[in-house]
């Protein structure tokens, strides 16, 4: 027996779907291309930002393996191997295993990566992780000599038995590749940037003989607590004990307002896919009721119309959604895929895509759910006590358009989701999301009373003005018709998203710059291990600043100290400034205390500038005493000032270098300032410098300048990703538009056709299609520029509450004018030419044969 | 007061390999205040010769003229204009916008010649009036009925004052009594304008109210009703 639905095989179900889609291929084209760019905006959004995650997920449990616990330094400079011992001997650990990390650049013949070195024992197999799993070759694998993953290999442009050069600790050495792990070993980590090496080996590169970063631990079942109430007894207050995957937990914190961003973005997406989605099944609408009425004349039940035209859209939902995943998982290997420099620095954030399963299926299941419920609106017919064949004989026109109340109504409604949008976020900024999707929504809601508002002020100007083009016009958009507000609709989401959150990018990007501006304006040239924007590579240099300091033309050289250190939740940028320095603390970045009186405390000691973010989480105000755990214990600061974050989202730590080499115990710089005499530029003095460095190949100098650059071109990398999604969605915003468009213009090709039997010509009748589409995308784009303008102050309220980071609001009219530009220009252009083809459309379709 | 005349007009279509001659050497003059039906079934080619009378298609042979135009070797320019400023034209879709009042549709020629739309309101009123629906001038088309709709359509049509009147199937959506009110209006409007009128119907009743008839059948044109046809029709 064969299949059926209330009595309807579904072989016949597929066999009306396929007689549909020959009678109607545009208009199910258009409505597929619809879901199909709402799912891939969703999904690419969605992918990319999950692979970030992902990537590093990947790379620390390719290394911890089944570890569990974690006995952490809280400096670069780790601790004893041999408490690792003391571990593997405590009761109640079934494994441990110790460990070196230290950042590097690994420079082959094609390039140079940043990686993380880690150095292991073979023993470290024991805990299973995939990236480790051939160690236990030891000497025979990798020996003398350092493990890539084919990520690493192929993007530096090396092979096994190759010799790559290590930048590690100030030092440049050579090593050589004793093997590259690809997918078929160690599975996805092959994409992450690390280099493994054996232990003793990892130590003499980094130059730290015998001592460990971490110490993993694998409790036996039910012994965690127990394992890590010992760890804390042998760490002394010196070292952390923690989970073994805490560094996911610190990332997260630190991606999440990216996280929060991108999201806004996969939702402006998801509602421009419905709406075009909505919009191209309005235009299907007539043809579908008259569709509906046919099948109840014929004899089919309700239930029965309800499964086709339920069917169709399925149908319909499922290959569009298919070819919006395809579409959505290109943009998130291309266009999307960007790992921000900033994260790299401080986590191994890896270059490979992480495709969640549950992802695709939310944006699959959603592009579906569009369909259906966009395809709900012919289903009306079907309610009780109509009569079958109603539609059939109704006169057209009325049913599509928004009555003035309505539209009232709905304006309303707009002004009251502005009225939430705005106490969401000045409340609780983590409530942003919702917020942010409050005012898109109300974006919407004002378009009909904007429209109802646009015609009336446009149909006073054509009593008055004798242009057949404007009266045209305005009698297709007096209708206020759902399709105009759909499409009007698209355009301004799009405008709002890029203008509210490109505005937020902005101003972040100018704060970024000033507060850099100022944190690298204490020297003329900088002598770092290159690359690392926060300068928390520690290097030995021994002799190297007295022979700097005598070098012709410099001043002065002091050494700058600076590392990440895990507190809490936090992954914090510890700052400590010689004494010597002009200013201690970026001006821009103070939000309480005095700028001179801060400055000279933190020349002294016993003083910190902390984080608001830090700040209120410790409930700390000026003046008020807190204890920081370094890596001599627990030592207690004084609050001299409360800071931004200083451009590192988790906050930052500012304290004089006199501090640093007491707690942290090292007096290891991760930069040399140097200032040079009067009169010298900065470039000779640079060259100056370099020629001193020549006898040091892992520092690199770098003049203020120079350095200022690469930190701003850092800042936009690491915010670049939000500015393609936001051009992305204008322009598939536009394209949609400007398509849907044109297949209401097509429509109307009876009435033009009337239109130059009764004596218009061709260009008139495309001028006011042109004046038709500028008044539908222009009266969008302003709604949305306006709410986007909103948005970007919210925003930019937001970034300051959730970052703590200083991004003064600026309008910015040149970016929302060319992004308005953008989305009206490709409209009409697109529109330009199927208008012009509907506008010579034969006049023989006006007439009944 | 100028009188529409064809004369020897054949018109060739080419659908595939054949040829189809759409109208075939049709001969015919509508003279001032006169309204003459052209009756024939689909396909005979009226909507041809509709298109041939406006200027939209031009002949293979013969010529189309109106008073002393030649509408075949009209530019593009001066074909819209003459649609524009001389043709009444009457559809049977009745083709109103949806966006603009019955007053507002009556004005659609006169904004094209230029007119401002308050200019254009004050001349299209009384012709509104006039088809009787003065009193519905601010209501959409959705809220007219069919037979008020294609009042509409006329007082649009003769709004400007044209000098020529072609109805194309206008009363093809009405009822018996509508399209007897429509048919009488045209009628009196050609006789009272002393302008030419063409309806072009497939309705043999529709006859009744012209002055003359002409047939047209696979493209060929003869005087009077063709009774064969009309019976066919019936």
């Amino acid at each position: 027996m064969r299949p059926a639905i209330f009595d309807i095989r579904v072989s016949v179900l597929f066999h009306l779907y396929l007689r549909r889609l020959r009678a109607h291929t545009v208009q199910e084209l258009l409505a597929g291309s619809g879901v199909a760019v709402g799912v891939a905006l969703v999904l690419g959004v969605l992918l990319a930002n999950a692979s970030l995650l992902g990537s590093t997920e990947q790379a620390v449990h390719g290394v911890i393996g089944s570890a569990r616990l974690e006995l952490a330094a809280r400096s670069n400079d780790g601790f004893d191997e041999h408490l690792a011992n003391r571990v593997r001997l405590m009761s109640g650990v079934q494994a441990a295993a110790p460990v070196l990390q230290e950042s590097a650049t690994v420079i082959g013949p094609r390039g140079r990566l940043s990686v993380r070195l880690i150095g292991v024992t073979p023993g470290f197999v024991t805990l299973g992780g995939v990236l480790t799993r051939n160690v236990s070759a030891g000497p025979s694998l990798i020996g003398e000599g350092v493990g890539l993953p084919s990520g690493v290999a192929r993007a530096i442009g090396v092979r096994p038995e190759h010799t790559a050069t290590l930048l590690v600790g100030g030092h440049a050495h050579l090593v050589k590749v004793r093997a590259v792990a690809g997918a078929e070993t160690i599975g996805s980590v092959s994409e992450s940037p690390l280099a493994l090496a054996l232990l003793g080996y990892a130590q003499r590169l980094a130059g730290r003989p015998g001592r460990v970063t971490q110490v993993f631990v694998e409790p036996q079942p039910g012994a965690d607590r127990e394992v890590a109430s010992e760890l804390r007894g042998l760490a002394t207050g010196r070292l952390d004990v923690v989970p073994a995957d805490n560094e996911l937990r610190l990332l997260r914190a630190i991606a999440k307002p990216n996280n929060q961003a991108t999201t806004m973005f996969a939702l402006i997406g998801a509602m421009v896919g419905f709406l075009l989605t909505f919009n191209a099944m309005l235009l299907t609408m007539p043809e579908r009721r008259r569709y509906i009425a046919d099948l109840r004349m014929q004899g089919y039940d309700w239930r029965q119309a309800l499964l086709i035209i339920g069917f169709e859209a399925l149908a319909l939902g499922v290959v569009a959604s298919i070819a919006g995943v395809v579409l959505g998982y290109v943009l998130s290997h291309t266009l999307f895929h960007r790992v921000p420099v900033y994260l790299a620095f401080a986590f191994p954030v890896g270059d490979q895509q992480v495709i969640q399963v549950s992802l695709v299926l939310l944006a699959f299941g959603c592009g579906v759910l569009a369909t259906l419920l966009a395809s709900l609106v012919p289903i009306s017919d079907l309610r009780p006590g109509r009569a079958r064949d109603a539609v059939l004989r109704e006169a057209g026109g009325a049913g599509e358009g928004i009555d003035r109340q309505t539209a009232v109504w709905f304006g309303i409604a707009g002004l009251l989701l502005i009225a939430l949008a705005s106490a969401l976020v000045l409340l609780d900024s983590s409530l942003i999301l919702i917020g942010g999707a409050a005012l898109a929504l109300a974006t919407l809601c004002l378009i009909p009373v904007a429209f109802t508002g646009a015609a009336q002020v446009l149909r006073g100007a054509s009593e008055h003005i004798p242009s057949s083009a404007l009266v045209l016009a305005v009698r297709e958009l007096r209708t206020t018709s759902m399709p105009l507000v759909a499409l009007a609709g698209v355009g301004a989401l799009a405008i709002y998203g890029s203008v509210a959150i490109g505005g937020a990018r902005h101003d972040l990007l100018t704060g970024l710059d000033t507060n850099f501006r100022e944190y690298l304006g204490t020297a003329d040239v900088w002598v770092t291990t290159g690359g690392n924007d926060l300068t928390t590579n520690s290097f030995q240099a021994s002799g190297l600043q007295a022979k700097l300091a005598r070098a012709p033309g410099v001043s002065s050289v002091r050494v700058y100290q600076g590392e990440l250190m895990d507190v809490g939740s936090r992954r914090m940028w510890v700052i400590a400034r010689p004494p010597g320095d002009g200013t201690i603390i970026p001006a821009s970045q103070l939000l309480d205390g005095q700028l001179a009186h801060d400055d000279e405390l933190l020349r002294g000691s016993g003083w910190a500038a902390v984080s608001t973010s830090f700040a209120v989480e410790h409930h700390l105000r000026v003046g008020d005493a807190f204890a920081l755990p370094t890596p001599s214990g627990m030592r207690f600061f004084n609050v001299a000032a409360i800071t931004t974050n200083v451009g590192w989202p988790p906050g930052a730590l500012i304290i004089s270098t006199a501090d640093y080499r007491r707690y942290w115990q090292t007096s290891e710089p991760s930069a040399l300032e140097v200032n040079l005499e009067p009169g010298v530029g900065q470039v000779a003095g640079e060259r100056t410098v370099s020629a001193v460095l020549a006898a040091y190949p892992g520092l690199d100098a770098q003049t203020r300048q120079a350095r200022e650059a690469q930190y701003a071109s850092n800042s936009r990398e690491a915010l670049q990703s939000l500015g393609d999604i936001s051009t992305l969605l204008l322009i598939a915003a536009a394209l949609a538009v400007a398509s849907a468009l044109s297949a209401t213009i097509w429509q109307r090709r009876a009435l033009l056709a009337s239109l130059k039997i009764q004596g218009y010509d061709s260009h008139q009748l495309w001028r006011a299609l042109l004046l038709e589409s500028m008044i539908v995308l222009g009266f969008g784009c302003m709604i949305g520029s306006v709410l986007g303008v909103y948005g970007h102050v919210l925003a930019s309220r937001w970034l300051t509450l959730t970052t703590g980071f200083s991004a003064p609001f600026s309008l910015g009219a040149a970016r929302v004018l060319l992004d308005i530009g953008l989305v009206a220009g490709i409209g009409l252009i697109v529109i330009a030419l199927p208008g012009y083809l509907t506008a010579r459309v034969s006049s023989r379709v006006a007439l009944q044969e | 007061m100028s009188a529409l005349e064809l004369r020897e007009v054949v018109k060739h279509y080419r659908t595939g390999r054949e040829p189809v001659r759409a109208v075939d050497g049709v001969s015919m003059r509508i003279a001032p205040g006169e309204f003459v039906a052209l009756y024939g079934p689909s396909g005979s080619g009226k909507t041809t010769l509709l298109m041939l009378a406006v200027g939209l298609l031009v002949s293979d042979s013969g010529t189309v003229c109106f008073g002393d135009k030649d509408i075949g070797r009209l530019s593009e320019r001066e074909g819209a204009r003459y649609r524009l400023k001389e043709v009444g034209f009457i559809f049977q879709s009745f083709h109103l916008a949806n966006g603009a009042t019955a007053l507002d549709n009556a004005t659609t020629k006169l904004i094209g010649e230029g007119l401002s739309l308050r200019s254009a309101r004050e001349r299209a009123r009384p012709w509104l009036e006039r088809v009787g629906l003065g009193d519905r001038a601010d209501h959409m088309p959705y809220q007219l009925s069919m037979g008020e709709r294609q009042r509409v359509a006329i007082a649009r049509a003769l709004a400007n004052g044209p000098a020529l009147l072609l109805a194309d199937e206008p009363t093809g959506n009405l009822d018996s009594r509508r399209t007897r009110e429509t048919l009488a209006l045209l009628r009196d409007v050609c006789h009272a304008q002393c302008i030419p009128g063409l309806l072009v119907t497939h309705d043999a009743e529709a006859t009744l109210f012209v002055d003359r008839v002409y047939t047209l059948r696979d493209g060929r044109l003869s005087d009077g009703l063709d009774s064969e046809l009309a019976v066919a029709s019936l």
